[in-house]
């Protein structure tokens, strides 16, 4: 992906185009919400003051993932790499239905489908979580493993369980969303790609 | 800094059976002795039992009928929280018609916070929302209540014959010389149903308690000694070879909370009842009289009677420390509050040589000579703008500063010693006290006497943090 742009650092108040082929996802970050038309990702439904970063490579989203404020979504460079140095951007992969909850960060480079990440829960650049992970409320995981499915990661030492079903997809609450979030937000219309979030 | 709020900085001596250093704002003030006191030298009482999360109140002989657990609530065995009732719609046959199925609600319980289920342990789930949840039996619960039962009969016996060794001895004697002692026996084995709890105070008469228990004595409960076996079960014999799968393990805080299973898998792990809570009132061990009663009703945090320090002696603060040097002489910056509604005037002493409550001190004090007077707690105050300012002459070198009933002054303080602890640094502060719980005696004259005041001392230690560097 030679011809992939590079972006420059995080502006507040700026669209942010988040990857390309064809499944662009296009939001600002102050008081917008934005429901992706493309029915490539429908039904994901993305907070005010969430924010999703591409900064090292795109960030692909699946339909139906819950995005709530203040989130941070990141693909950034690793630590120890100048954003100089030509590096190779890595795609940031998240499946269907999962709950980004109020607060969290993740920088998890593959998500599975149905997972939830708790509030102000943190998830570090080299995990990988498969589907139906639970990560508990200010839960930080920053270890390098692959989490098995339906693990639930909870309390302040980070005990971990399986648990034996997958958390329910949040149908009710993003059709409850979808209504609703118009009516209480500014939106902007967006600059590319041609299409409103109405 | 909020760090120089913390309570701990600030202690005061309580003089009781033991000396305790404790903030003010856990002590508490008997004022018919005129002392402080503390949590060890009061006497706890149970009040009333209820559970914390529904708040359901019950008496305290239903509560030993329950083991002290609540009927409705439960604890998740996973991580202790309260399991919550979720409800499913499952498609079940109609009773009537088993060709046609109908959406029946089915329940169960789940963990908010470890998502754990009544399903992980292959629970079933119930048709009703509460009332449904059954606790696991203990396969030795027949044995350990006919043990218990036959230790309860023993320590009756015990006691009976104590009593008639003493009444036999000393038979003018009051029976409140021996009221004391046979409390300690009846808790002995958890008796307490026939026999009620005394209070040291309201006498008791040995003999009719006697009469009532000669029924029951009659039926002589006999126990087979614990068999001991020659083999035990030998370990499987994959124990050491087989690979442990962590999730499967339960945590020992999970076995141990419960202790008649201690389940080493999780899938065994059964909810339990949750424990019930209680609310104590505490009562001056001299003079009898009640220092802390709070209301019965769970849901109210008010208390009926509350004697606690804070609201009888005056509070001291640190408010500002310079940065402390060895031998050097530092102002240090305190204030004090008055918590009563009239004027009480406090003086200050440093602890002489040789004092036996001064063990902790680390640095010599220099404490104001003069006596501080504190204007009393007026809670209109803030309301009142045309309240006319009380003109106090106050030394600009003593008093740093006055507002409504606090106010600041400053110590000096040397440090001593050059370790790498605290600088701690103690003195004496002695005020006056207006008894108004007293009863206000008529005078001779037939006039109205003011409460009198009374002096008090107390011991107040402060710990002013490390040298600076």
């Amino acid at each position: 992906m030679s011809d992939y742009p590079t972006f420059p650092k995080w502006r507040h108040n700026e669209t942010y185009l988040v990857q390309t082929n064809r499944k662009s996802l296009i939001y600002t970050a102050a008081e917008t919400y934005l429901k992706p038309v493309d029915p490539c990702c429908p039904r994901t439904v993305v907070h005010p003051k969430a924010r999703i970063i591409a900064e090292a490579g795109p960030i692909v989203i699946g339909e139906g993932n819950l995005i709530e404020e203040q989130a941070l979504i990141i693909n950034s460079y690793p630590e120890n790499i100048t954003p100089e140095s030509e590096v190779e951007p890595k795609t940031m992969t998240i499946g269907m239905n999962n709950v980004f909850e109020v607060g969290c960060v993740s920088q998890a480079l593959k998500i599975g489908d149905n997972n939830v990440i708790e509030s102000k829960a943190d998830v570090g650049r080299n995990v990988i979580l498969t589907s139906g992970c639970i990560i508990g409320a200010f839960c930080q995981v920053n270890t390098c493993e692959v989490i098995p499915e339906n693990t639930v990661i909870y309390g302040s030492g980070c005990m971990r369980r399986v648990q034996t079903e997958r958390p329910q997809p949040q149908t009710l609450q993003l059709d409850f969303l979808m209504k609703i979030l118009p009516n209480y937000h500014h939106l902007k219309k967006t600059v590319k790609a041609g299409h409103n979030a109405s | 800094m909020a760090s120089l709020l913390q309570p701990d900085r600030v202690v005061y001596l309580v003089r009781g059976e033991k000396r305790i250093r404790a903030p003010l704002s856990q002590l508490y003030f008997c004022r018919y002795c005129s002392e402080l006191r503390s949590l060890e030298c009061v006497s706890h009482e149970v009040d009333s039992h209820y559970c914390p999360s529904c708040l359901e109140n019950m008496p305290s002989a239903e509560a030993k009928l329950k083991k002290n657990r609540c009927a409705n609530c439960f604890d998740c065995p996973c991580c202790m929280h309260t399991l919550s009732t979720r409800a499913t719609n499952i498609p079940a046959p109609l009773p009537d018609d088993p060709t046609k199925t109908a959406m029946k609600k089915a329940y169960y319980l789940a963990c908010g916070f470890c998502r754990w289920t009544s399903r992980d342990v292959g629970m079933a789930d119930k048709s009703v929302a509460s009332g449904g949840w059954q606790e696991p039996e203990n396969p030795h619960t027949q044995r350990i209540n006919k043990l218990i039962e036959y230790y309860q009969q023993l320590a009756h016996r015990e006691k009976q014959e104590r009593d008639r060794k003493k009444l036999a001895r000393r038979r003018q004697c009051m029976p409140l010389a021996f009221s004391q002692h046979t409390i300690h026996v009846v808790e002995k084995y958890g008796l307490g149903t026939r026999l009620q709890r005394q209070r040291s105070g309201a006498p008791i008469s040995n003999l009719a308690g006697l009469s009532l228990k000669e029924g029951e004595d009659q039926k002589e409960i006999s126990i087979e000694p614990a068999p001991a076996l020659d083999e035990v079960e030998p370990l499987p014999e994959d124990c050491y070879t087989r690979p442990i799968s962590l999730p499967e393990v339960t945590t020992l805080r999970q076995r141990l909370l419960q202790p008649d299973f201690q389940p080493a898998g999780a899938s065994q792990l059964h909810p339990r009842h949750k424990h019930l809570l209680m609310k104590r009132s505490l009562r001056c061990r001299k003079c009898e009289h009640n220092l802390s009663k709070p209301e019965f009703n769970p849901t109210s945090i008010k208390f009926k009677i509350q004697l606690v320090a804070v609201s009888y002696i005056p509070e001291v603060r640190i408010m500002s420390i310079p940065n402390l040097r060895f031998m050097k002489e530092s102002q240090v910056l305190l204030t004090l509050t008055n918590p009563v509604e009239n004027i009480t005037h406090v003086t200050l002493a440093a602890c002489e040589e040789e004092d036996p409550d001064e063990i902790n001190s680390t640095a010599k004090v220099m404490v104001p000579s003069k006596e501080l007077v504190l204007a009393g707690k007026d809670a209109a105050a803030e309301y009142d703008e045309l309240a006319e300012p009380q003109d106090f002459q106050d030394d600009p070198d003593v008093v740093a500063f006055r507002k409504s009933n606090k106010i600041g002054f400053f110590i000096k303080v040397i440090p001593q010693k050059e370790e790498d602890g605290d600088v701690t640094v103690s003195f004496k502060i002695r005020h006056d006290f207006r008894n108004l719980a007293a009863p206000i005696k008529p005078s001779e004259e037939g006039g109205d006497t003011p409460a009198e005041a009374i002096w008090l001392t107390h011991h107040v230690e402060l710990s002013l943090g490390p040298l600076a560097p």
